[in-house]
This record gives structure tokens, sequence and C-alpha cells, in this order.
């Protein structure tokens, strides 16, 4: 500390006051620069893709069926595959994630098992998802034999986003200031009723906003469905209710459409398909905000 | 009465530990049953084929109905998009980062964080296609390379796609440094630019290491976006505009045709192997970067 107060006092006595003075403006205009940059170039790809796509997106695609061999082709069943999937996979890693990010939050005492489980979830944090899409597919469609399955993606999909939803409840249960735990607690409520009926009900609009984030993330996933839920839609019906059919989601329609498939009309597909997949995103980011604020000022009052 | 609900509550607390201490074990379960079954697979180059791991790794020759799986072209490949982002990527990552701790009025960052959030939220597919329809067709014009893909593409889309974690954390590694550190600075004279490069930059380094190595584990492992861009070639990076390939990129284009048990899959499960690897061994450095500050 004490040198560090010592080099700025030197720093400060170097150089003109006008040299510095304007360096400092320089440095400020860049970083304004740079991060101005950074919205622009989004605005520009979003309006980009509205530009590319805007005119796929009739019902007849967004509702068709798509075609093997012609042009024409629609993304119904792919758009149905994607929230199936995700649907499947929170409900699987929800009670999981949700479960272990309180026992770390509120249980674990620092110590062997606390460590390896957190060792283990920044490991699985950094997992690529093609590594985890080769996983799924050696357990669920070589070990298990499902053949390539909604249910096989959806728990690959499960593993690959159980860290970052454990991360979420982590930050929304810390969020929960400790005064709340402790006048639970003094007026006689267990540790369990304290999470369950004081900090939960705190804690539910971050977790909410972070949940939904997830899931946009979870809806996009592409890598790790490829092996795993295959890629192409079910074969028995396009809108297919078992668990065990063959589910190519939006995302993997659209990196398959492109690099693989022989239709005619390959650029109208990914054009509306990227379109369809941008708004989703935009449309999760939008809910994840609403829902949240409104969770946290119904079971707090609070505002923010 | 009261003695009873309070023996009920008792077991509804020891219930419900077991519950949580479940899910918490059933991560570390998780994390094991792939790191297991994948050196399993992932070793059957070695032990199955007998390809020694000096091949695999170092020989270039990449012809697996020969029987030789070397993977060197797909590790230079993927290092090299690696390189390429955190060099771009990083330190507009670590600008913008201290752009929005230190400079950002209240205004800008309610732009500018969900816009990142966005930017998180984007599909791998998604950044893929503005890659191939926008700047493919750019590099094809602007530049000798007759067809735009390439190793400059690819680092070009992953600069981009590690920017959110680059920025987040950056951003984190400056609001966690004592405020009496740049208080002190200011008070002595220094502008704000002397504080953020003398006092600033330097007590946040360790912080601003993770946001690299967080980065870089995120350009190694990230699949489809290159792999649109990238051509695809199994050849090493010859400059920036010709095409190569990766070894996330070489696992989704040969897997489809890949027969069980053949030398080619297990070499794609090696590759794999080795990613997962890398994964880990990033996360330990992180670790220990961490464990260097306190």
């Amino acid at each position: 500390m004490a040198v560090r107060e010592k080099s700025a006092s030197s720093v400060a006595a170097t150089g003109s006051v006008r040299a510095r003075k304007s360096a400092d403006a320089l440095a400020t205009a860049i970083l304004w620069i740079l991060a101005s940059s950074i919205v622009v170039i989004l605005a520009a790809f979003v309006l980009y893709m509205v530009y590319l796509g805007w005119q796929a997106l009739t019902p007849a695609f967004i509702f068709g069926t798509p075609k093997e061999t012609e042009a024409g082709g629609g993304i119904g069943p792919e758009i149905y595959n994607s929230f199936y999937i995700l649907i499947l996979t929170l409900i699987f890693t929800i009670p999981i994630a949700v479960s272990a990010g309180i026992y770390l939050q509120e249980y674990a005492r620092p110590g062997t098992f606390r460590n390896i489980v957190q060792f283990s979830a920044e490991s699985l944090a950094t997992v690529p998802s093609i590594v985890m899409g080769l996983f799924g597919l050696l357990v669920f469609v070589y070990l298990f034999k499902w053949k390539f399955s909604a249910l096989g993606g959806a728990l690959t999909l499960t593993l690959l986003n159980l860290p970052a939803l454990m991360r979420v409840t982590q930050e929304a249960l810390s969020s929960v200031p400790d005064t709340l735990r402790e006048a639970s607690m003094g007026l006689g409520g267990t540790k369990w009723q304290t999470i369950t009926r004081v900090v939960l009900p705190s804690a539910i609009g971050r977790l909410t906003t972070g949940v939904v984030l997830v899931a946009g993330r979870i809806f996009g996933e592409t890598a790790a469905l490829i092996f795993t839920a295959g890629l192409s839609v079910s074969v028995n019906q396009p809108y297919d209710l078992s668990p065990f059919h063959t589910a190519e989601t939006l995302a993997v329609h659209l990196w398959y459409t492109h690099s693989e498939s022989i239709v005619k009309d390959v650029d109208r597909i990914g054009n509306g398909s990227a379109l369809v997949l941008l708004i989703m995103v935009l449309v999760f980011n939008v809910a994840a905000r609403v829902a949240g604020r409104a969770l946290t000022k119904h079971f707090t009052g609070r505002t923010s | 009465m009261i003695a009873l609900q309070a023996r009920r509550s008792h077991r509804v607390e020891r219930i419900a530990l077991v519950g949580l201490r479940f899910a918490a074990f059933f991560v570390i379960l998780a994390m094991a049953a792939l790191l297991g079954y994948l050196a399993y697979e992932g070793t059957k180059t070695f032990s199955a084929d007998h390809v020694s791991l000096g091949e695999f790794l170092f020989s270039p020759n990449f012809a697996v109905d020969a029987g030789h799986p070397g993977s060197a072209v797909f590790i230079a490949g993927s290092l090299a998009v690696t390189v390429f982002a955190i060099t771009v990527g990083g330190p507009i990552g670590i600008a913008v980062g201290i752009f929005l701790a230190e400079i950002a009025p209240a205004r800008m960052t309610q732009l500018l964080k969900p816009a990142i959030e966005v930017m998180v939220g984007i599909p791998s597919v998604v950044y893929g296609w503005l890659g191939l329809t926008l700047l493919v067709p750019l590099i094809r014009t602007h530049t000798s390379s007759p067809t735009g893909f390439g190793l400059a593409a690819a680092g070009i889309v992953l600069s981009i796609m590690i920017l959110p974690t680059v920025i987040t954390l950056s951003e984190d590694a400056f609001r966690s440094l004592p405020p009496a550190l740049k208080e002190g600075s200011l008070a002595l004279g220094a502008t704000r630019w002397q504080t953020i490069t003398r006092v600033l930059l330097p007590s946040a380094s360790s912080g601003l290491a993770v946001a690299l190595i967080l980065g870089i584990a995120r350009a190694i492992g990230e699949t489809l976006a290159i792999q649109m861009v990238i051509g695809n070639a199994t050849q090493f990076p010859q400059g920036l505009f010709a095409p190569t390939a990766a070894l996330t990129t070489e696992i989704v284009t040969d897997m489809p045709g890949a027969t069980q048990g053949s030398l080619l899959e297990h070499s794609l499960f090696s590759m794999a192997l080795l990613l997962l690897l890398i994964a880990m061994v990033l996360i330990l450095l992180v670790r220990f970067v961490l464990r260097r500050r306190t």
C-alpha cells in the first residue's frame, strides 16, 4: 500500500499538468469510442439480420414443415423442438442446480467436500459444448441406445447448464441480507423454514431473471445437440410428443441447412432462422427483466 | 403439540439437507463421469490402435485410413484462432471493463449492460451466420483470399464472442478494489488516467488475468461459429486469409461420418479429451492466480 501511494505521488510530479490532462482526455475519449462501438456494432448486427431475414418471415415459413430436397421448407417443427428441449432441460436443471446452489451458499462449511463441489462446477462450466455433446453421444446414444432423442439432448444440456444456474442461485441468495435470516431464526424458525419462507421469496426475483437468461442460452444451444438430439425432425409426425423422438432444434437447423443440406433456398432458410433466433434472444432478455422485477416487487415490496 | 411440531420440523430439516447434499454430490458425479468416460474413450487411439501420443500431438499427417491420426494441424489451428481472439478481444474487453467501472455515467451503463447480455445470449450459430454472410464476403473482396474463409474470419468472430466474458470479469476486477486506492491517488494530484494505468491496473492484475484466462477457455472451445467461417481445410494456418481447421471444427466436420470403433472416431474422441484437459488446466490456472492474490 505504502509503495503504491508513493508511486502515485511521484507520478503526479512528472510531466507538465497540461500534458497529463490531455493524455487523460485522450484516453477517456478512446474508451468512450470503444464502449460506444460495442453498442453500435450490436445495433448494426440486429438491423442487418432484420434486413436479411424479414422477407423470409412468412406464416408459411414459421409454421410450415421443412423439406429435404426442394425449396419452400418451413421451420415449425424446429421451433417446437427448441421449446420442447428447453422445457425438458429446465425441468431437470432447476431442481438440481437450485438445490446445489442453496447447499453451497447456505449450508456448506469450508472444507474438502465444498471444495470438490466447487471445482467440479467450475470445470463443468468451462467444458466446451461440443465436448459435452460427445459425452452425450457416448452415454445416451451408444450406452443407453436411445438413438438421437429430445431426452438425450435435454439431459446433455442439463449437464452443460448446471453450473450457470448454480451460480445464478448462489448470487441471488447472497443478495439477501443476513439480517433477514437472523430475524427469522430469532423468531424460532429452523434453517430450512428460514430458507423456504424468507430467503427464497426475497431472492426469487433475481433467481427468475437468471433462470430466464440461461433459458435463452439453452434455446440457442447447438454444438451439444448435433450428436445427441439429431439433425432431423421426428419421422413419425412433425410435432411429436414422445421424449424419444429425433429432435432437430432451430439453431441446429440453421447450421445443418448451411453446411450439409441440398435445398436451393439455403439463404432464405438461414436468414429467416437466424432472425427468429435473434428475436427469441431479445424476447428472453426482456422477459427476464420484466419477470424478475415483478416477482421482486410482489414478494418484497422493493422495486429493484 | 408444540413438541410434536418441533420434532416434525427437525425431521424435515434433516431430509432437506440430505436432498441438498445429494444435488451437490450430483455435480461431482457429473464431472467425474464426464472425465472418466472421455478418458476411457479418448485413449483408445493409444491403447487399441497403438498410435503413440507423440504422433497424435505432433504429427501433421492426418490420414486415418492409412493409420495416421496426427492432429498437429488442428491443435495449431485451435491455438492460432485463440491467440488471435485474445490479442484482439482481450485488450478491447479490458478497456471496456475499465470504462464501465471507472468512467461510464449511469445512462451509458444502462445501455451497455443489456447490450452485453444480449451478446451473451446470441447463439453461436447466429454469430457464425453473421460471419458467413457479412465478414467472409468482405474479406473475399478486400484481400487476395479467393474464398474469404480462414483464420482471420474465425479470429474476428471469436474476438467478438469472448468480449462479454472479458468485459464482465474485468469490470468486476476493478469494482472489487478498495476505493481508498483510487481516492488516495486522485488526492495526490494524479489524473484519472494516471490513476487507472499506474494504480488500478497493477492492483487489479490478478482479476484481469482471470478475465483473460476464461476468455481463452471460451475461445478454444467454441465450435460452430468458427466451423462456419474457418474453411475446414486440413492444413496448418498459412497466413491470416488461408483456410485451416481447429480441434472443435474437426470434430463437428468428421464425426457424422465416423463409424463406431474406427480410428477416425477414436482420434476425434482423443481431440475431445484434449479439449477437456485444456479446459481443466485453465480452471486450475484461475484457482492458482486467485489463491496467490489472497
